[in-house]
């Protein structure tokens, strides 16, 4: 695979392409719109982003923390741009301030407050934060990585979309390592790969 | 006909030992503040400036949001230290007038309607200074500026143009801008478009030496240009390099 670094102005492509995420047309050209990834042998025009803040799409499981309980619901901090609300009318168990929860997004309102519903609280457990855009790369390709990660350090984790990742039981310190390691690689092809390196040979030396 | 052989000498050097149309050396870190979304350091000639990007935020005061866009807060210091006598703390008019028109060039760059009702915050603290520092620090707020990864239509790059001794010269310092017949024009542009964002002039021009100096002021600023996507790629490339030698190294220790 071929991929470049791209910055905001610079024009990504010649061809006539699809437009994707993250580019702009100025002039009939493609530009990127942010630093970003740019992958030339697609036939979408699309640019990752390397930095950013998480933005809400529907149907994304995030993990917020629960912030302040009022008459009618919870407001909690689900690390976005905007607050989010989970009204008391859609769910049956009580909440707690401070309690960590996953959910998912159930809506994103035109005054861009996020609607999430189903929560379920954690028992125990670390909590990480990763850069958001960063997130897919931990999960990988169909779950791979999150797999691999799995394996290495023995804990059951969930990632939210949101730049959290919640993890509980095996090796916590290399988990929290390995994510350190892909956040810093996230740019990088064959992270899966090096990251099975990576814990095989950690887990080794323990 | 004296004042001009003071500016520049007969093999057409400055004071410092530049030529007309050559700016001061700069020096682009990215990533330096880690509390903030993003951040940038930038040492161009003796000007030393740190630039610090928090946002989207939600906004407050909410009267001041917008529901339609998101609003630039550019906050432009200077240090107390940064100029030869100390200068009082608190904001001043100059440092008003300057946060305002840089905020306002952000304005034209940044897809703010992507981000209704929320405020993005830029900090500016200018440690060091010798004349032009309004363009060092727009240069390094905008590097900051991508490195929180806002989408933006371009980078904003900002280079100083002006006369001293009747020459047109770009990147004037201190000593050049103090000339009797100085004239200052700070200048921002877009590169890919040439757009102009910022644009003041303090002094008296021609028509034809105004002329010369936005055509000057261009170039410079593409030169500028350069190191700021020098320094945005280099925060990527560096962890590159180290890792494709990681799996032979961890083959070798088994």
């Amino acid at each position: 695979m071929s991929k470049r670094i791209v910055i905001p102005g610079e024009q990504v492509s010649e061809e006539r392409k699809r437009l994707g995420s993250h580019v702009y047309l100025r002039e009939g050209k493609i530009c990127s719109d942010c630093v970003g990834l740019y992958n030339e042998e697609s036939n979408v025009a699309s640019v990752v982003p390397l930095e950013g803040k998480y933005i809400p799409l529907v149907g994304d499981t995030i993990i917020g923390i629960v912030e302040s309980e009022n008459y009618s619901g919870y407001h909690v901090d689900v690390n976005a741009v905007y607050p989010s609300f989970i009204s008391k009318k859609d769910i049956r168990e009580i909440l707690k301030p401070k309690s960590v929860i996953s959910a998912r997004v159930d809506d994103v309102q035109e005054n861009m407050e996020i609607k999430v519903s189903g929560p379920r609280v954690f028992a125990g457990g670390e909590l990480f934060t990763v850069s958001p855009v960063r997130i897919p790369r931990v999960i990988g390709r169909d779950g791979s990585m999150l797999n691999v990660l799995r394996e290495g350090t023995g804990a059951s984790i969930l990632v939210g979309r949101n730049g959290r990742v919640w993890a509980k039981g095996g090796n916590l310190d290399l988990l929290r390592r390995s994510l350190e390691k892909i956040e810093s690689e996230a740019h990088l092809d064959n992270l899966t790969d090096r990251m099975t390196a990576f814990l095989g040979l950690a887990k080794k030396n323990n | 006909m004296d004042e001009k052989t003071a500016y520049v000498d007969k093999h057409g050097k400055r004071t410092d030992g530049r030529v007309l149309n050559e700016v001061r050396p700069i020096k682009i870190e990215v990533g330096v503040i880690p509390e903030a979304d993003g951040s940038c350091y930038l040492e161009w000639g003796q000007n030393k400036v740190f630039a610090a990007v928090y946002g989207p935020n939600e906004c407050i005061p909410k009267h001041m949001s917008d529901p339609t866009k998101a609003i630039i807060r550019y906050n432009y210091r200077m240090a107390s230290f940064s100029v030869p006598d100390r200068k009082r703390p608190q904001p001043g008019r100059r440092e008003v007038e300057i946060s305002k028109v840089s905020g306002e060039a952000f304005e034209k760059v940044v897809f703010l309607e992507r981000f209704p009702g929320t405020q993005i915050e830029v900090e500016v603290e200018i440690l060091d200074s010798n004349a032009g520092t309004r363009v060092a620090a727009l240069t390094a707020a905008s590097v900051a500026m991508a490195d929180a990864g806002i989408p933006m239509k371009d980078i904003i790059v900002g280079c100083g143009v002006g006369k001293a001794g009747g020459h047109v010269m770009v990147d004037l310092n201190k000593f050049e801008e103090d000339a009797p017949d100085a004239v200052d024009v700070p200048m921002a542009i877009l590169p890919s478009t040439d757009e102009i964002v910022l644009l003041q002039l303090d002094g008296l021009a021609t028509r034809e030496e105004f002329q010369s100096m936005i055509s000057e002021g261009i170039k410079a600023c593409k030169m500028v240009y350069e190191k700021q996507k020098e320094a945005l790629k280099q925060k990527y490339r560096i962890p590159a390099e180290e890792s494709m030698n990681l799996p032979e190294q961890g083959e070798g220790f088994e």
